[in-house]
């Protein structure tokens, strides 16, 4: 019961404060003050109270796109341990269904972008889908190693780590490297994209939801945020020593990592410039590479039954 | 005609229990009525003076042999147990066995219906050709042929019978592709696809004289008694038998023929083509990897990397095509790829003992059989709704359908989505099986654990260039603006077209929600297939089936929420990034969205360009450009037969001259030699 009310408080909470975290360092480091750490809660109850403007080109499919979005980060939420303990939801080839909400979401979020008519928007969805072809057999790669090495097929237990021999430390290593790939793709951070502004500097998220406004704007902000704090949960558990237990220190552990994790986010931000974009291709690959490590090690293990 | 009982012949442990002999009659009688309704309804559709009156015979005529056949194979469904006749024939024949087991039965329980709602749609969509005074009798007679040899093939026991099964579809098909055979280059597309499936009919003539041979009978039950007992035959006959097969259903590199049936077809014969008719090869597959036995370990493997190959390529052709139709032909390569992909996991897991990863193996391929048979349908019948109203179906000049089409857009959308695999849709449901399968870790090695994870991850990339596919496929042609100003459209599908489409997709989101209705018919064909418990497949599949339908429930409360609230907007116009002058024609278009890919796979996609760019400062004569993604097997095979002996000569003629050529010749007979001594000595 704690573990449920630990995670849905985590699910309400932390994408705001993990944003906001990120925000604050990366404001420090170019020597401004910046924003509250909850301004992102602020700006949704704005975009909330607004009309919004639909373009006249528009469909239905416009308007579903970002409520789509949403209802598929939290279905993504449900399977990842948020606050350290477990999941609120696991069952066995959980990540399967992880994956493809994700995928679901982003096909709602191309579509949207495609429906406008704009060839900003379009050029944005037709990088996302490019860089997701190859994202996804990261993330399979790495939940195959995980669950080979653990020998349970559901996320949130894979995620605990087991670091008993060589083999495993280095799957545990690669795995985390091939995530932190992930994450930076999916969520459009640094070095992938440039999250700051809608138009100049960004090639790929942001262009995608140009044209929304209002409520809906709030939608796809608030998913995009959660998609964020998901996949750094993810990484978290991977990092943190005493993960999967479920006590009041691991929830504090957890949260603790993950603003962690924030704190390095926003110092990569403020430190890397975003990579050319003929280069991202090449930059995912690092992450296969690393996830076929993870794979590859798992060789290494003896004892098979 | 005599009633017989099954026996289990075979060996195979399959215990039928014994049945009562009159219901084995009344279901043969029942299925043998279905071929004379059909072939009378053939014969009427073909004599009858009005295209109208045609059309009804044909539907009825249909209906009628579907109900007959439904209710006879009802009983094989939900006991198990086999149908049986045998019907004495005059020598050579000697006899001929009809056998409907489970896995007949699930092959027929949805041939039959999807393509009488085909027949349907053929009413609405050639409607227009009607209307000039075309006559469609022959081509409603060949839909009724197409119907009866499902029954054919799916019951019948004969080498030789089930020969004239496989060539009337053949055949039917073929005629039926040259609808518009005024076309010199539908006609070319029909030509090409006669020829490739001739082919794999040699094979398979092949594979049963190299039967008949050994066992000097033309009776399956004698095929299976001789390759379950001599596994040196079972691997020649594997690979002959496969080859036949994969040519049937489109598996790369055996696909070329497909994409110019499928863009030249009429959209409903594209879909029974794709979707039930091909098909027929892999039940013809199963049927003999059931009658051969237990597997090899190699046979499993070989059939899953075949499997996983098909998948990639076909998508990756998928995700690059400008007709809307020869790029869901394509996607039928990719799924029948994910299809085999499933089969080979369960050969593997009938190979090494382990009952469960078998069931997980054959279902998720079964479920996907019919999945795709499902989507594709509903995808080619919108494709061919678009194609009527707008007459054409290049990507590059529509836009913005979905305001002009939106029934069609609706249907086109949800067959898009279950096609990427996308929960809550049914393709989603068998992919989830047979990624269970693929990550279970349930293989007897570690090598073999990681190969499986890597087809796993080599079904992601499949699932993620799909989605890619699909939403450009949607996403420009139905969203947007209209790119080309010369394309008039015209009016929405009509009711005959929208029928087909609706039941499509209704069986599209019930069977994403309630999976346990396909598995009741694929859970008696698993049992033939030596798998765990059955109920295994649908406790597996319970909780993600949950969560699928607390997404659908969530989603369609915002949808209607949505509805209610549609008036509080404004309306503006798209933000053109502070640029005024943009014009339709600026759009993103299908190449532009699919460019990147294609950069990034550029040896596996082959473009043709041809060009004449301006050169001079102050052009005098206007340049074009023009790109295609053509299909790399079939331009090297043309390049073969067109310029084989040039390029015999060619290659031929470097040997001396860059001593390179001569060392890797040399190597390669080395090696080849080697491998046969070695083979030898085994």
């Amino acid at each position: 019961m704690t573990s449920v009310i630990a995670n849905l408080l985590a699910l309400l909470v932390m994408p705001i404060v993990l944003v906001g975290t990120i925000n604050r360092v990366k404001a420090r480091w170019s020597g401004r003050r910046g924003p509250p750490i909850l301004q992102l809660a602020f700006d949704l109850w704005r975009l909330v109270q607004k009309t919004p403007v639909y373009s006249t080109v528009t469909t239905p499919v416009f308007r579903l796109a970002p409520i789509v979005v949403l209802a598929t980060a939290v279905g993504s939420a449900c399977i990842v341990p948020l606050a350290g303990t477990t999941s609120l939801v696991g069952f066995p080839f959980d990540f399967v269904w992880f994956a493809y909400v994700w995928s679901f979401g982003r096909v709602a979020l191309m579509l949207g972008a495609l429906d406008t008519g704009s060839s900003f928007e379009g050029m944005g969805a037709s990088r996302e889908a490019t860089f997701a072809t190859l994202l996804e057999p990261i993330l399979f790669l790495v939940a195959g190693a995980l669950c080979l090495h653990s020998g349970v097929h559901s996320f949130a237990a894979a995620l605990v780590p087991h670091l008993d021999g060589p083999p495993a430390v280095v799957m545990w290593l690669a795995a985390i490297a091939a995530l932190l790939v992930v994450v930076q793709v999916e969520s459009a951070r640094m070095p992938v994209d440039d999250p700051s502004t809608h138009l100049e500097l960004t090639m790929v998220h942001e262009v995608m939801i140009l044209d929304h406004s209002g409520p809906e704007l709030a939608l796809l902000q608030l998913g995009s945020a959660i998609k964020l704090y998901v996949g750094v949960s993810a990484i978290a558990m991977l990092l943190d020593p005493i993960a999967g237990e479920s006590s009041v220190v691991t929830v504090a552990a957890h949260l603790g990592v993950c603003l962690g994790i924030g704190v390095a986010v926003g110092l990569s931000e403020s430190l890397v410039a975003r990579l050319k974009l003929r280069l991202v291709p090449a930059y995912i690959v690092i992450g296969l590479i690393a996830a076929g490590i993870a794979l590859l090690s798992m060789l290494g293990r003896g004892g098979h039954g | 005609m005599r009633v017989g009982l099954v026996e289990d012949r075979l060996d195979r442990a399959v215990a039928y229990p014994l049945q009562l002999a009159w219901s084995s009659m009344v279901g043969s009688t029942l299925i043998l009525t279905s071929v004379p309704v059909l072939l009378l309804g053939a014969g009427l559709a073909a004599g009858l003076r009005s295209n109208r009156t045609r059309g009804i015979v044909a539907v009825g005529s249909q209906a009628i042999a579907m109900l007959l056949v439904l209710v006879s194979i009802w009983p094989v469904l939900s006991s198990g147990v086999a149908i049986e006749i045998i019907w004495p024939w005059p020598a050579p024949i000697d006899r001929i066995a009809f056998r409907i087991d489970a896995l007949s039965a699930f092959f027929l329980a949805w041939s039959m219906p999807m393509t009488l709602l085909g027949t349907l749609y053929a009413i609405g969509y050639l409607r227009p050709y009607f209307n000039a005074g075309r006559n469609g009798g022959p081509h409603f007679a060949l839909l009724n042929l197409t119907s009866l040899s499902f029954v054919l093939i799916y019951s019948v026991q004969n080498a030789l019978v089930f020969l004239l099964g496989w060539e009337i579809a053949a055949v039917a098909a073929w005629l039926l592709v040259i609808w518009d055979y005024r076309s010199q280059k539908i006609r070319f597309a029909g030509f090409n696809y006669l020829v490739s499936t001739h082919v794999g009919l040699f094979v398979l003539v092949a594979a049963f004289m190299l039967l008949h041979s050994y066992t000097g009978s033309m009776d399956f039950a004698a095929f299976g008694v001789y390759l379950s007992h001599h596994p040196a035959g079972q691997g020649t006959l594997f690979l002959l038998l496969g080859i036949s097969f994969a040519l049937k259903s489109a598996f790369f590199p055996f696909h070329t023929w497909l994409p110019r049936a499928h863009s030249a077809a009429p959209a409903h014969v594209s879909a029974l083509m794709s979707g039930v008719i091909h098909k027929a090869g892999l039940f013809a597959f199963l049927r003999f990897t059931l009658l051969a036995g237990t597997p090899e370990v190699w046979m499993g493997w070989s059939v899953l990397i075949f499997g996983a190959t098909s998948a990639i390529f076909g998508v990756l052709y998928t995700a690059t095509q400008r007709d809307l139709k020869r790029m869901l032909g394509y996607s039928s390569t990719e799924n029948v790829g994910i299809a085999a992909m499933g089969f080979g996991v369960g050969m593997l897991g009938w190979a090494w003992g382990k009952p469960a990863l078998a069931a997980l193996g054959f279902g998720a391929g079964l479920l996907h059989v019919l999945n795709h048979a499902l989507f594709k349908c509903s995808l080619f019948y919108a494709a061919g709704a678009v194609y009527r109203a707008a007459h054409t179906i290049d990507l590059e000049r529509l836009g913005g359908l979905a305001k002009r089409l939106p029934r069609t857009a609706v249907f086109f959308l949800v067959g898009s989505l279950a096609m990427s695999a996308l929960p809550p849709f049914n393709g989603f449901v068998s992919e989830f099986l047979l990624y269970s399968g693929l990550l279970s870790g349930a293989a007897p090695t570690a090598e073999g654990d990681v190969v499986l994870v890597c087809a796993a991850a080599v079904l992601a990339f499949v699932g993620a260039v799909g989605a890619l596919a699909t939403t450009r496929a949607f996403g420009l042609a139905f969203l947007g603006r209209p790119r080309d100003p010369s394309i008039h459209v015209g009016e929405d599908a009509p009711r005959s077209m929208a029928i087909p489409m609706l039941v499509h997709s209704i069986g599209i989101l019930v069977l994403g929600l309630y999976p346990a209705l396909a598995l009741h018919l694929v859970d008696p064909v698993l049992a033939l297939f030596h798998t765990g418990p059955p109920s295994d497949l649908t406790a597996l599949l319970a909780p993600v089936v949950w969560a699928c339908r607390g997404l659908a429930l969530v989603l369609a409360i915002s949808m209607i929420a949505m509805w209610r609230r549609r008036a509080a907007a404004r309306q503006s116009v798209t933000w053109g990034c502070g640029y005024t002058a943009g014009t339709a024609r600026m759009q993103y278009t299908g190449s532009s969205f699919s460019a990147q890919l294609s950069t990034l796979f550029r040896p596996a996609l082959p473009v043709a360009t041809r060009e004449q760019l301006p050169t001079e400062p102050f052009p005098q004569r206007s340049g074009h450009l023009s790109t295609n993604h053509v299909d790399a097997v079939e331009r090297r095979m043309f390049e073969v037969l067109g310029q084989g002996e040039q390029f015999v000569q060619d290659s031929s003629g470097r040997i001396p001259e860059q001593p390179r050529f001569a060392f890797a010749a040399g190597l390669l007979v080395l090696v080849v030699v080697a491998l046969v001594a070695l083979g030898e000595v085994l």
